[in-house]
């Protein structure tokens, strides 16, 4: 055993502890801290510290906004009367694209995705959120076999992803419903279902698959299903909740970090972050 | 074991091949004590490597006892060849353990073979050195600013990166990243150095 001054903790230990060490520097500090008594005792430190916090949550830091001088404030009717013609431009903007969009998307797929098939966008309720609910995406999510060993997939699914590649959602439905519990890809199955119903537009159905696969724990769709919870509570015009899952989305550091980054800023944009913070609610799994 | 105490041991820990080949030895000839000293070494750093993979320590918890047993069945059999190699023996096991965890989360977990007469895994958890830590950690996070305390709680409990951090705090990135790595030194030293003051102290 070699005598170590804990340099190697110092600097991979709480990035190993966040999980954003790469895989391979994660299995050479574990090889060392195994047989360093100064390194595990600096990583179990580390441990320990996030437990704590964990266990006992301090009282969040109030965050100073930076005052306006009185002769900056702009009155409360220009704010409204610009925001209310921004809004307009945005209302006629969209129902412009929209009829732009559409014949070409029928020409591109004649008769391959009913009419119904089209996400439906909920109602809005007030002004303000009309303008987050057009921030969600909420497109199919491609998919890539994940069949690297060669190995066999279970039939319902494979045939339920070719019905999902042609863009049939209602026959992929069908068929991933079949696939076992105990199959290897059931949870891979449940995700694509909670995509096909989002595209169907029955968001409570696909929140509570999503939610499943989600909260399941570590698997290739966590990320997406995080993301995807996302898109799904700013289509209902909730931003406060999709803010929650961007955070988680975010906090796996994969795929879909900047994407998730980048529409949090734009939520924030619009509702403001204080705000999001303020209504930041506790998701239930 | 022979040659030395299991206190000696545990206080000068096996360092070398030559005692990880008298160790894995007396495991496999069926010595109960030398298990027990396994135990005592190899749980704390298996529950480290099960805590950072899971990030959730019911989990980890669980997974540890499964890690042991079944380390310690392969060595009762005598499955480790290279005697050197048992710490990278242990974490292949716990490798496996962990990625069979995660494949099957939804499923029954698979059934280990529990033989009876196993060593005593209450005892390798020194409760009352754990409480000692939690102590100084307590006193450690008390002493630092609450901004400070709000990044460490940030980035090890809700798992944010920086920027989103500074996003939130109103600070810069770099300003965060330096006052997380300052506020974890600072808790770090003031753990070894309570910890050393322990150890040098008079029994």
């Amino acid at each position: 055993m070699t005598v170590c001054a804990g340099t190697p903790a110092e600097l991979h230990a709480l990035k190993y502890v966040e999980g954003t060490l790469s895989e391979f520097e994660a299995e050479r500090f574990e090889a060392h801290y195994f047989d360093c008594p100064v390194c595990l005792q600096h990583l179990q430190a580390i441990q320990a510290l996030a437990l704590e916090l964990a266990s006992h949550p301090g009282t969040p830091i109030q965050v100073a906004q930076p005052r306006i001088p009185h002769a900056w404030r702009t009155p409360v009717w220009i704010i409204s009367a610009v925001a209310a013609s921004f809004l307009i431009g945005v209302v006629i903007f969209k129902s412009l694209e929209s009829r732009q969009v559409q014949p070409t998307l029928a020409q591109r797929q004649p008769g391959s995705q009913p009419r119904a098939e089209h996400p439906v966008q909920p109602v809005p309720p007030s002004a303000q959120p009309v303008i987050v609910s057009l921030l969600a995406d909420l497109s199919l999510p491609a998919y890539s076999a994940f069949n690297l060993r060669g190995e066999s997939l279970d039939a319902h699914f494979e045939a339920g992803m070719q019905e999902y590649a042609k863009g049939n959602c209602r026959g992929a439905l069908d068929v991933l419903a079949k696939i076992p519990t105990e199959s290897e890809e059931a949870r891979a199955g449940q995700f694509y279902s909670g995509a096909c119903q989002m595209h169907l537009g029955d968001f409570a159905l696909a929140s509570e698959l999503l939610r499943k696969v989600a909260y399941a724990g570590n698997s290739p769709q966590q990320e997406n299903a995080f993301y995807m919870l996302a898109q799904i509570a700013l289509a209902g015009n909730d931003p406060a909740t999709a803010h929650t899952y961007l955070l988680r989305t975010i906090s796996l550091c994969g795929d879909f970090e900047e994407r998730a980054r980048s529409q949090d800023r734009k939520i924030a944009k619009f509702t403001g972050p204080s705000k999001l913070d303020e209504a930041r609610k506790p998701v239930t799994k | 074991m022979p040659g030395k105490s299991s206190r000696e041991l545990l206080i000068f820990p096996v360092e070398h091949a030559q005692q990880e080949e008298q160790l894995v030895l007396a495991i496999a000839s069926g010595d109960p004590e030398a298990e027990q000293i396994f135990v005592l070494q190899y749980l704390p750093k298996v529950r480290a490597m099960l805590l950072a993979r899971t990030r959730d320590p019911e989990v980890a918890a669980d997974l540890q006892q499964d890690v042991m047993i079944e380390a310690i069945c392969a060595l009762r059999r005598g499955q480790l060849r290279d005697a050197a190699k048992l710490s990278a023996f242990v974490r292949g096991i716990a490798g496996n353990l962990l990625k069979r965890h995660f494949q099957n989360a939804s499923r029954q977990p698979v059934s280990l073979e529990y033989p009876d007469d196993l060593p005593d895994f209450a005892a390798a958890t020194d409760t009352i050195a754990e409480q000692q830590q939690q102590d100084l950690i307590r006193h450690g996070i008390s002493s630092l600013e609450p901004v400070d305390r709000s990044i460490l709680e940030l980035t090890l409990v809700e798992g944010l990166k920086p920027g989103a951090i500074a996003e939130r705090l109103r600070l810069s990135s770099g300003a965060v990243r330096q006052r997380k790595v300052r506020a974890i030194r600072k808790i770090i030293d003031f753990v070894s150095k309570s910890v050393t003051k322990q150890i040098h102290s008079p029994l």
